[in-house]
């Protein structure tokens, strides 16, 4: 009943064309941005908007690794070192020559979408794990680089302070303010992101992760949709780079470590490879656990630890616990929480009839 | 000898036993990969768990050290078949990346909880060999480095026999070529799946002993997994000579390129050069030098 | 059960554990609340499972004794794995709980939350790591290094130095580091020191996660032979660093080691504290159990019918944790008192910090004095030596070269 889609006609082809063009979508979308751009902003408190703020950021992060690994099927785990690349870029930028936010951010995603292909190149003669292991060798040496070459990192310290975003004389210092500023890049992304991969280069990398050598017959060159796979990838991460960087006012690349990476891999199996919404649930997934985990054993643990053996026991539980859910999805659910949301979604195709 | 002669062979040595110490860990992850074609990101934390068990072992009072090691080989035999029994056979035949990422989750379960389950302090573990240097030639190579040596070349001639002449070395090999024919051929392949990870789980243990009884042990023992990489890259995935070779290399990479390269760099070489070698080696010869023509090319 | 039935349920349960962890406390009135990061889980996690112990037993101790100035003390302990998003979000998080002081940890970590801080007037400490800088007041208004920063702890280190060896003109010093910005950060006083002081310096980076450096330490021992070296390593490289050391038979009484790799444990781990005889170590806090501030905590368990905690023997960093919280404390009951019993608020905290003067414990805390320009305290230093299987204290505190700390911070601040 909701989730008609029947007697849906559409009379011109940019009406049929549309992201959604079923009449439940349009209300949907309404009550998504009134949600999130008058409710939770003016009902909720600080902390709670930092922690949607830190999701925001992770959202761009995830859905460029999802295009990477789950579109193109190529596997990176060098995916926090095009962040830091991105970050480090714009901070130079932002620090030595004024530039404003909306010219240092775009220029810290092409520095790290060239980045990305130049690591991405190995990708054309190899795949599976000899491309995890030469992505792994991007991050170390690009963390290596940057440790040691002190025009990039701006010291022995390699931080960078940047100050805050400002706009028109504005400046995005709060976290309400930045709430705003991120979601804009957020669902910028995920605009962006969603007609990617309706379109021909999404179709292209699909067809390149699926059967690569029947892509290469039908005509798709896939060196060159490889390549562009890494340099979109790598793009989204300069940028999520940047937001990190706006948002904690400091480029550190100590920040975006092999660590971060994984965490990212973690995001977009969990959500669910190869899907927009994957990433973002993903994101918010991997985002939140450590929070709920923490909440969680705040209220129910202290039944069973003493509160000295509490402390260990929620790091160890939430380490235990992250790797714990990678398997869980992996061998129950390996399309992720995306392919849990549609079933509910099935359900409600014929709700009130089950079929 | 020169005095620089004298620096540069105490550095090769130095390096090369060091290197050794790293096939010693490549060595569990050859073993693994040429029987299932699992690719472990876990070896590290396999590693510390066996050094985990040790010390815990060891923590009661008057646990003779032979018990301990036979109570470590013991749990990481277990160890490995229920492994193989509960995570990766549910994968079988999935993509590359879901294994991967089933490993990078199992080495977070273990270092999440093997602290909480083992205590988080630094124990030594004290092996009967003393402390003093081995002098060879102009090289002090500490004892332990040397014994990490003898154990890796011994289950390198270990392993290369039971693959070359035994019946099971045999067969493990004709499942890792085409579980299809293999079985066709009346081979159990289950059972060599978790015969492997059993025997890598031996290779660990051995491997926590030393390193542990080297580095002490704790959680960050677990970070020695991170050299596995640059190791069988070099070597070859499933090649045990290979492991090795690769070691070998990459402790003699390392050490010149600390001793040499980094007065004019400031620092950090050798942190550096094996991935930059190991780049080199996947674009030149991507299946190593001991390696098989397997992996497909673009 | 059916798929979407499943689904169902696994996402009740989500909702139902969120839900229970939004039912949080109300605040109690007359509570002040602290907030205290940690790493429990990340590559320091040997300093944090044993420093953040000693934080929460101190504040325990405090609240035993009908709080500071009355007021009830509530600490929340987050652990920020060694990571910025992390860290971030529980600074957020005691800002909504309203926390009047905040222990930073990790130096990425102090450096990412400085602007915050800030903004939130919340102070955070960052003892013995984080910027060096930062002991200029002025220019960082809400971090406190309350302790011997890398540059004042280099300085020590090389004051001590040139006590042992009598002067140090046409000397040959090591530098063994951690490769990254905490471990480069002496270098700017370690250069400047050569220079005027007419020694030669050479540097030996042993990059992450540093657990093994026998090249390094080959290069040092082989070729360069130098009269002393300047230790600065973190986690588990301290411990291989002596083994390594020893195993090529460098003396170790010609070693001295920065504050991160000065505790029992490194050199437990590295064989017991037998074999590490002559050991030098730098310490910001008092080391071993023979004070009275330990003595009431092991008091303290003991009433409640406890063993005293185990992290308590690994006494360098215990202590250390026990000095951070002290500092806290004593900042918050100056903030108080000035306020004349009312609730504090940051600013008030940050006021009281810097006004801590003559603050010992019984020798347990420097003779530190902090001002608002002067957020470090004067970088006092101990040195510990390992003799006879313990640490034992060969130089009470001290300041080294202090007057070229002061102008590096100051030379830093016409920088930026």
């Amino acid at each position: 009943m909701f989730h008609r889609e029947s007697g849906v006609f559409k009379t011109t082809y940019a009406a049929d064309m549309a992201l959604y063009p079923l009449p439940i979508a349009k209300w949907t979308v309404i009550a998504l941005a009134a949600l999130f751009v008058l409710i939770i902003p003016l009902t909720v408190h600080e902390y709670y908007l930092s922690i949607l703020n830190l999701i925001f950021i992770a959202i761009v992060g995830a859905l460029g690794l999802n295009i990477l690994v789950g579109y193109t099927g190529q596997i990176s785990i060098g995916h926090g070192a095009f962040m830091s690349v991105g970050a480090y870029t714009a901070a130079n930028l932002a620090v030595r020559l004024g530039l404003p936010f909306w010219l240092t951010l775009p220029a810290g995603g092409l520095m790290a979408a060239l980045i990305g292909v130049i690591v991405g190149m190995p990708s054309l003669r190899i795949k599976g794990l000899y491309l995890a292991i030469a992505t792994l060798a991007g991050q170390l040496i690009i963390e290596w680089t940057i440790n040691h070459v002190p025009a990039i990192s701006g010291g022995a310290q390699a931080s960078i302070e940047v100050d805050r975003p400002s706009l028109f004389g504005f400046s995005f210092a709060t976290q309400g303010h930045l709430y705003f500023f991120l979601l804009f890049f957020a669902v910028l992304a995920i605009v962006a992101t969603l007609n990617l991969v309706r379109s021909r280069i999404g179709r292209a990398f699909v067809a390149v992760r699926d059967q690569d050598i029947a892509a290469e017959i039908i005509g798709i060159n896939i060196y060159r949709y490889k390549l562009l796979a890494f340099a979109i990838s790598s793009f989204y991460a300069g940028v999520c780079g940047v937001l990190y960087t706006y948002y904690f006012g400091i480029a550190n690349y100590e920040q975006f470590q092999l660590v971060v990476s994984i965490d990212y891999l973690a995001m977009i199996i969990i959500g669910g490879l190869g899907s927009v919404l994957g990433s973002i649930l993903g994101a918010i997934f991997v985002t939140l656990l450590p929070i709920a985990i923490r909440i969680f054993m705040e209220d129910v643990g202290a039944l069973f630890f003493s509160s000295a053996e509490m402390a260990n026991v929620i790091s160890g539980l939430r380490l235990g616990v992250f790797g714990g859910l990678i398997i869980f999805f992996l061998i129950v659910e390996p399309e992720g929480l995306n392919r849990l949301w549609r079933n509910i979604r099935s359900y409600f195709r014929v709700w009130p009839f089950s079929y | 000898m020169s005095e620089d002669m004298e620096f540069l062979l105490a550095m090769v040595l130095s390096g090369a036993s060091i290197g050794l110490m790293y096939s010693l860990i490549a060595l569990g992850f050859v073993l693994v990969y040429k029987a299932t074609d699992a690719i472990n990101f876990a070896q590290g934390e396999f590693v510390m768990l066996a050094g985990l068990i040790l010390v815990a072992v060891l923590g009661f009072e008057g646990a003779p050290l032979i018990a301990a090691i036979v109570v470590v080989l013991a749990a990481m035999i277990g160890f490995g078949f229920g492994l193989e029994r509960i995570v990766l056979r549910p994968l079988l035949g999935r993509p590359v990346v879901a294994v991967i990422m089933a490993t990078i989750g199992l080495a977070a379960i273990i270092r999440g909880l093997g602290p909480v389950i083992f205590g988080k302090e630094v124990r030594s573990v004290a092996l009967p060999i003393g402390d003093d240097p081995i002098v060879l030639g102009p090289a002090n190579l500490p004892p332990i480095q040397v014994l990490g040596a003898v154990v890796a070349i011994a289950f390198f001639l270990g392993f290369t026999w039971f693959f070359k002449k035994s019946r099971m070395g045999v067969a493990m090999r004709a499942v890792a070529d085409s579980q299809q024919v293999a079985q066709a051929m009346g081979i159990n392949v289950e059972r060599y799946f978790a015969l492997a990870w059993a025997m890598a789980g031996v290779v660990s243990a051995l491997g926590g002993i030393v390193w542990g009884a080297m580095l002490g042990v704790d959680v960050q023992l677990a970070l020695v997994g991170l050299k596995v990489f640059p190791v069988v890259i070099l070597g070859g995935l499933d090649s045990v000579g290979g492991a090795l070779v690769g070691g070998l290399i990459i402790g003699i990479v390392e050490s010149l390129a600390a001793g040499y390269l980094d007065p004019y760099v400031g620092g950090g070489t050798k942190d550096f050069a094996p991935y930059v070698l190991m780049i080199l080696m996947l674009m030149i010869r991507p299946y190593g030098i001991f390696g098989r023509r397997q992996i497909e090319r673009v | 059960m059916t798929r979407f039935g499943k689904s169902v349920l696994g996402i009740a349960a989500t909702t139902a554990v969120l839900a229970v962890g939004g039912a949080q406390a109300f605040a109690q009135s007359k509570e002040v609340v602290f907030g205290l990061q940690c790493d429990r889980t990340g590559p320091t996690a040997p300093v944090g499972t044993v420093l953040c112990p000693g934080y929460q037993d101190y504040i325990a101790l405090v609240n035993s004794k009908g709080g500071v100035e009355g007021y009830k003390i509530k600490v929340l302990e987050i652990d920020n794995e060694y990571k910025v998003p992390p860290a971030m979000e529980a600074h957020e998080r005691f800002n909504k709980e309203g926390a009047v002081v905040e222990f930073v940890y990790g130096t990425p970590q102090a450096a990412a939350l400085g602007k915050k801080l800030e903004e939130d007037k919340i102070l955070g400490t960052t003892p013995g790591f984080g910027t060096s800088a930062a002991a200029d007041g002025k220019r960082f208004p809400y971090i406190f290094p309350i302790a011997a920063s890398y540059w004042s702890q280099a300085g020590a280190a090389v004051e001590f130095v040139k006590e042992k060896l009598g002067t140090l003109k046409g000397k040959k010093i090591a530098y063994l580091f951690y490769d990254n910005p905490a471990g480069k950060e002496p270098l700017a006083v370690l250069e400047e020191l050569a220079k005027s002081e007419g020694f030669e310096l050479r540097t030996f980076a042993v990059p992450a996660p540093g657990l093994e450096m026998g090249a390094q330490v080959l290069d040092i021992t082989g070729r360069f032979k130098p009269d002393f070296i300047i230790a600065h390593l973190f986690g588990r490289s301290p411990s291989v660093s002596i083994k390594e050391l020893k195993g090529k038979g460098y003396p170790l009484s010609k070693v001295i080691s920065l504050v991160w790799g000065s505790a029992e444990a490194d050199i437990i781990a590295a064989g017991g504290m037998g074999i590490a005889e002559g050991y030098n170590t730098l310490q910001f806090a008092g080391v071993g159990k023979d004070f009275p501030v330990l003595k009431e905590i092991e008091a303290m368990y003991k009433a409640q019918g406890k063993p005293a905690p185990k992290e308590m023997d690994s006494t360098v960093y215990y202590n250390r944790g026990v000095l951070s919280a002290a500092l806290h404390v004593e900042a918050v009951r100056n903030a108080i008192k000035a306020k004349g019993g009312a609730a504090p608020t940051g600013e008030d905290v940050k006021k009281g910090m810097e006004s801590i003067k003559g603050f010992t414990l019984g020798g347990f805390v420097p003779p530190m004095e902090l001002s608002p320009t002067d957020h470090e305290g004067g970088g006092w230093v101990q040195i510990w030596t390992v003799k006879g299987g313990k640490l034992v204290k060969v130089k009470d505190w001290f300041q080294g070269y202090r007057p070229v700390i002061q102008k590096q911070v100051a030379a830093d601040a016409s920088k930026s």
